[in-house]
């Protein structure tokens, strides 16, 4: 105990010192920090703190030293997490390689490949891409089309991908590909890292209701893979992607923690917006009592957190609560969504505008871009019935 | 915010004993006798031999020393099984108003007699057919209370009653009567839930000066009572809620129509998958409050309203859902998800209902 508090204190000090004042705000979209070779710097300080980060591994604190990770055990990772959402310090990177394919890799990637690939994920040389979801496989995954076929020393891999975020910046992309024509579909699957500059890649944006284009289509036309590039068994994919698959719901119950903050908070907004009385309250009591609900089930959803968090370290875990993570966190995502569109009025309608503020136009967009939240990593109504079968244990 | 060892045995030791001795069929018994005991005092009897009403108590005061996250499970398990007692009325909530309203002298004199379980307390708060924790009742010029309180728990035994009202310069005061005082008329009712409740009627009771608690802080200390009885109601009910969908999953695994499992529908699935979300979303809210109390000896009102709507609300759904996925037999007697369901319409009143409790919440967070 006295060690954790000594950690504390020493991680305090350290992001004290190495904090700048400017990355201790909120952080915006425009502002992320994205790992691979398109990355950009907002600012001289967003530089200096993504290096102090990854110098010193925090960018992934709980991987091993031997790869460039923090490693941290998890308490330690939770005091540096607490200590960083106290100074309000923004994440320092963004990858899906480290919150997707990293913990996936360290689980079942061979000794080559975690040293070739994890080192470059935590000092945020590589943007990773995630191929899974395919036009005709999107719920029903395990139905994929796209195919890697054997071709001797290498892999040549057919076919087309679909919400793969960002594709067309990504130096990297992690794929699920039929290797098994024949096998029942979850056994003739297998993971793959592809290099995007690989001949044969081509990406096309597809636009969202929320104005953005995050998300691409990625076409494969006879492209070349090593077969150093399976991770684990040949059509041993599915245990790969459902390894990843866990830290994907995890992140996504989580999704406003590492994604972006509405700049003010709801009962600010309210305040601003809407009439108060003598006492500063909402006139509107029926908008007092929904922002009560919402701030209760949020805030009770970091307690489930902080509960899952305490009953791993006491060894009871229970494996039915992280199955919750992604449905309430998503749906509690966009119930806050809905009250800022409704607390907005009829600036919550403006979409160009040169009269209403930046901010609200972030907020707007934000409420359409989240309702790819409940469908992105497995939709609400998957996530019912993993929790329904395996969690509740109801027949099939 | 997780059991340890010991505090996880001693749920076990409570959860089989209570399937011994009090199932619901006890509950039934009370129910069903025609002007019965509210409870079984041989039952409260042998609770107190185990040592559950001081569970929470530090050793050092006398107690078991499992905390609120002990005193907790133990009302979590009684929450399954509507285990009906005098635990949360006496030992908790009059318990707690003694302990943070009283002068030492006061604590002294009944402390130690209702935290064994031997005298019974309750606390006459209510006056309104909703909840509100202010009382109207005004000390009279000559110094006598006359009005009425409703929902009295525990009454018709409770040899110590502590009425609140309004003193003579408009401050909450606490009046602990003896219900035999002269002017005192206790009137019990049975409630859908199969709980017996009192309004209790005083028409010019003379109050002592010493017999007001003369703590340091009665507002303060009150409301911090109120706190504790209305977190120690939030884990019954948690209990009761996941009961019935325990309940609701078995029978779904087991009853055939179409000849398949109807738990093996999706739309079936769903409910109860919602359900149970909400479930241990709500649980985490109560067990963030035990726990808290047990840290830092302290729970906040926003905790306790955040825990108590929760609580409420999904108390509530999951009875509605319950009696519906058991179809005809949800709605029969026979079976218990009725009582259950009855029994959450009575929590959710019980020191405020969930939109009390959101307005509360509101309030304290200056909106």
């Amino acid at each position: 105990m006295t060690n954790d508090q000594d950690f504390r204190e020493e991680v305090r000090a350290w992001l004290n010192a190495n904090c700048p004042e400017s990355q201790r705000r909120p952080i915006v979209r425009e502002e992320q920090i994205w790992a691979g070779k398109h990355s950009v710097f907002p600012s001289q300080d967003a530089r200096q703190w993504f290096e102090a980060m990854r110098d010193r591994g925090w960018t992934a604190p709980e991987w091993p030293t031997e790869y460039g990770g923090g490693g941290l055990n998890p308490g330690q990772a939770r005091i540096l997490q607490q200590e960083m959402a106290r100074l309000n310090c923004r994440p320092p990177l963004y990858d899906m390689g480290l919150w997707m394919l990293g913990p996936a890799l360290l689980a079942y990637g061979n000794e080559e490949q975690k040293a070739t690939h994890i080192p470059p994920i935590v000092r945020g040389e590589v943007r990773w891409a995630q191929g899974y979801s395919e036009p005709s496989a999107g719920s029903d995954l395990a139905s994929l089309k796209t195919r890697a076929d054997d071709a001797g020393d290498h892999f040549l891999v057919n076919g087309t991908k679909i919400w793969t975020t960002r594709a067309d910046v990504a130096d990297w992309i992690f794929c699920l590909v039929r290797t098994d024509q024949k096998a029942p579909k979850q056994q003739g699957i297998s993971f793959l890292l592809i290099d995007m500059e690989s001949e044969g890649i081509s990406t096309a944006p597809i636009k969202l209701i929320s104005g953005e284009s995050e998300f691409c289509q990625t076409f494969f036309d006879n492209v070349r893979v090593p077969k150093a590039n399976l991770v684990g068994e040949l059509n041993g994919g599915w245990a790969v992607a459902k390894e990843l698959l866990k830290h994907e719901r995890k992140l996504m119950g989580t999704m406003e923690s590492i994604t972006e903050k509405v700049d003010v908070g709801l009962v600010e907004l309210a305040r601003s917006y809407l009439p108060v009385d003598d006492n500063d309250r909402l006139v509107d009591t029926e908008l007092r009592a929904r922002i009560s609900q919402h701030l209760m089930n949020d805030e009770a959803m970091a307690l489930l957190n902080e509960r899952m968090f305490y009953q791993h370290k006491a060894g009871k875990a229970d494996p039915r609560l992280p199955m919750l993570v992604k449905h309430l966190g998503t749906s509690e995502l966009q119930r806050k969504d809905e009250l800022i569109l409704r607390i907005l009025g009829t600036d919550g309608l403006s979409w160009e505008s040169t009269q209403t503020d930046q901010s609200v136009h972030r907020m707007v967009r934000n409420w359409a871009y989240d309702k790819a939240h409940t469908i992105a990593g497995g939709t609400s109504e998957i996530q019912l019935n993993i929790i329904a079968k395996r969690g509740l244990g109801l027949p099939d | 915010m997780v059991l340890n060892e010991e505090q996880q045995l001693l749920s076990d030791t409570i959860s089989n004993f209570l399937d011994e001795h009090a199932p619901t069929e006890a509950l039934r018994a009370l129910r069903d006798t025609p002007n019965g005991p509210a409870w079984s005092d041989e039952l409260w009897q042998q609770l107190c031999e185990m040592g559950v009403p001081s569970a929470a108590q530090p050793e050092a005061e006398g107690g078991l020393g499992f905390g609120w996250m002990g005193l907790g499970a133990v009302l979590e398990q009684m929450g399954r099984r509507l285990t009906v007692s005098p635990l949360l009325s006496s030992v908790v909530f009059a318990g707690s108003v003694i302990r943070n309203c009283g002068s030492d002298a006061q604590r002294e004199r009944w402390l130690a007699r209702i935290m064994d379980g031997t005298l019974i307390a309750t606390v006459a708060f209510q006056e309104r057919k909703h909840f509100h924790s202010r009382p109207l009742l005004r000390e009279a010029e000559d110094g006598s209370l006359s009005g009425e309180k409703k929902l009295v728990m525990a009454a018709s035994k409770a040899e110590l009653l502590l009425v609140t009202a309004l003193r003579k310069n408009g401050d909450l005061g606490i009046a602990a009567l003896s219900q035999n005082e002269a002017g005192i008329t206790i009137t019990e009712e049975l409630l859908f839930d199969g709980n017996r409740y009192a309004t209790v009627n005083l028409q010019n009771v003379h109050v002592s000066e010493e017999q007001w608690l003369v703590g340091d802080n009665t507002n303060e200390g009150f409301t911090t009572a109120l706190n504790h009885a209305t977190l120690a109601l939030c884990a019954e009910m948690m209990g009761g809620a996941r009961e019935l969908l325990d309940r609701t999953v078995v029978y779904l695994a087991e009853r055939e129509q179409f000849g398949v499992k109807i738990g093996s529908f999706q739309a079936l699935q769903h409910r109860c998958a919602q359900a149970y979300c909400q479930l241990e979303l709500a649980e985490s809210a109560v067990l963030a409050a035990l726990s808290d109390a047990d840290r830092n000896l302290l729970v906040t009102s926003d905790q306790v309203s955040r825990a108590k709507a929760m609580a409420g609300d999904v108390y509530e759904h999951i009875s509605n859902e319950a009696v519906q996925l058991h179809g005809g037999m949800g709605v029969t007697d026979e079976m218990d998800i009725g009582l259950f369901l009855k029994r959450s319409r009575v929590c959710n009143q019980l020191f405020g209902d969930a939109h009390w409790h959101r307005e509360r919440f509101a309030t304290l967070r200056g909106f």
